[in-house]
């Protein structure tokens, strides 16, 4: 099978303030991210030929079909789709978008990723129950079942997840668009109301509002636009159960949905989970973002949580992980992370990010889990001399 | 019996389930073991995931397992939940080998363990339905 290896180039990107933009709409954060996009490609929007919208939760203002691109971008009469795949929404709009590319029926594709989480009835996210399964599971509830299994079988207590959470508020911090712009101790986190344990607040991330996007074009026309596009090197989706708690196998210190996306990806990239030189990593809680580093073969299993208490995985570390300040500081509404994740990545290949700056990285990986487990999309971006 | 306080969903029998719940309601836990492949399995299904075999047979359990792995749920909005926070969200192992996604009850929040033995446990919520969740085993 032919890989999707460098056939398709990222030539803009855009991204919306994260946080609680009470002050904006669904429709407001589509435009502001696609008017980003357009002006960091130099593109006129009559030139784009298809879109994909991702976003997991519609909103009263929209989100449920193309038309929520199609109406605020004025976009009509070409195929524009709506992809929902749970948290790995935003990636998984990405990887569509960038197939359409390959497949050549398309020339230049926007994705755009929104999502409202915050000014809906019921605030966040609903939790429906099923008949027999729902037992007072929450979002976090499920992760930290994963989590306290994890830290007992290899020994691993909280302050080493607090340490995700400090220095991706560190990353954060630096970063103007984050949602939660702060620093915080170890201290605090582990001081912090406890939410489900082992998870206090700032193991947890927010619930965010916001909208990110990327275009993305053939890569042969890609230097019309600009010389240090960034080229897909591989763009991975794999789908696990919807409920890994009754899957025999899984034993729940790790997601097999991201070990099949790595593994895919990294095959089409044709390199090794040691060529990455940077991931924006699913961080939804402290504890996964330790999972994902192993998933993605940055460690082995039960190893990843050293690379952590190393200080590896800072911005100046050898591994950097979000160096965007991931869900954790810069906010998690959920089909817009993957696009932002790009955002991030991109931006890193161009060496555009300032204090957070890694060193001269040549392969960036973007990464959603959700479900928790049930789905997972690796995205690997490489420079455009790479 | 019923009671018109439970404010949690309280479970709709159908086809698949009506099984489960009668035993539920007699204080007994079943599961359905597959016909034809012999695979145990919960939760209950009108097809085993394995063989796809549609021939069941309902299995009593012993009602007795392990902590697989449990969190503590500090935050949850939802009507009932809210009103018995903190609360015990476990994984637990039957001795019969299916996990189960269930509550454990019957001791402090902070006396689980992983590996803790529990024992199956029914609060009657109607005339219907009783939800199975697990104790600690009396020592």
């Amino acid at each position: 099978m032919n890989s999707i290896r460098d056939k398709v180039a990222v030539i803009g990107v855009g991204c919306t303030k994260f946080g609680d933009l009470y002050d904006s709409t669904y429709e407001d954060q589509v435009c502001d991210a696609a008017f980003q996009a357009y002006a960091d490609a130099k593109i006129d929007p009559s030139e784009i030929d298809a879109a994909y919208i991702g976003t997991y939760l519609p909103h009263s203002q929209g989100g449920k079909a193309g038309i929520s691109l199609a109406d605020p971008l004025r976009m009509y009469d070409r195929p524009v789709t709506r992809v929902e795949n749970f948290c790995a929404t935003g990636t998984d709009a990405f990887r569509n978008a960038c197939l359409a590319i390959a497949s050549g029926q398309h020339d230049i594709v926007l994705v755009v990723g929104s999502e409202k989480l915050k000014d809906r009835p019921g605030r966040g996210i609903p939790r429906i129950g099923h008949q027999i399964l729902a037992k007072g599971n929450t979002a976090p509830g499920l992760f930290a079942l994963a989590a306290n299994r994890y830290m007992h079988e290899y020994g691993v207590g909280r302050s080493t997840l607090a340490k995700v959470a400090v220095k991706n508020h560190w990353n954060g911090a630096r970063n103007k668009l984050s949602h939660l712009r702060m620093e915080v101790t170890e201290e605090q986190v582990l001081n912090a109301p406890m939410i489900a344990w082992p998870f206090g607040l700032f193991d947890c991330c927010p619930t965010t509002d916001g909208g990110a996007a990327a275009i993305v074009c053939r890569a042969d026309i890609a230097k019309r636009f600009r010389d240090d596009y960034a080229l897909v090197k591989g763009a991975a989706l794999a789908v696990a159960t919807g409920r890994p708690y009754f899957d025999p196998t899984f034993d729940y210190v790790g997601f097999r949905s991201t070990q099949a996306a790595a593994k895919k990806a990294y095959e089409q990239a044709g390199i090794q989970a040691s060529d990455v030189d940077l991931a924006e990593v699913h961080d939804c809680f402290t504890w996964t973002e330790i999972t994902n580093i192993e998933d993605l073969g940055f460690a082995e299993k039960g190893q990843g949580w050293k690379m952590v208490e190393e200080g590896r995985t800072r911005v100046d570390g050898d591994m950097p992980i979000n160096p965007s300040g991931g869900l954790k500081s810069f906010g998690h509404p959920i089909g817009a992370s993957g696009v932002r994740m790009i955002y991030e990545c991109v931006q890193q290949l161009r060496g555009n990010c300032g204090e957070r700056q890694v060193k001269d990285p040549e392969i960036a990986l973007a990464h959603n889990v959700g479900g928790p487990g049930a789905v997972s999309c690796v995205v690997v971006l490489g420079r455009q001399d790479s | 019996m019923a009671e018109t306080t439970y404010k949690k969903p309280v479970p709709r029998i159908d086809e698949e389930t009506r099984g489960y719940w009668e035993a539920c309601r007699r204080h007994e836990l079943v599961l359905q073991r597959c016909g034809k492949c012999r695979t145990l399995r919960y939760y209950p299904r009108a097809v085993c995931p394995e063989c796809l075999s549609d021939e069941v047979r309902w299995e009593r359990m012993r009602g007795r397992g392990t902590v697989y792995t449990f969190t503590v749920t500090y935050q949850n909005q939802a009507p009932g939940f809210r009103d018995e926070l903190p609360y015990v969200l476990a994984y637990v192992t039957l001795d019969e080998g299916p996990q189960m996604l269930t509550n454990v009850v019957g001791c402090k929040p902070d006396e689980v363990e992983i590996g803790m033995p529990v024992e199956v446990t029914f609060e009657d919520v109607s005339d219907e339905i009783a939800i199975p969740r697990f104790k600690p085993v009396a020592s």
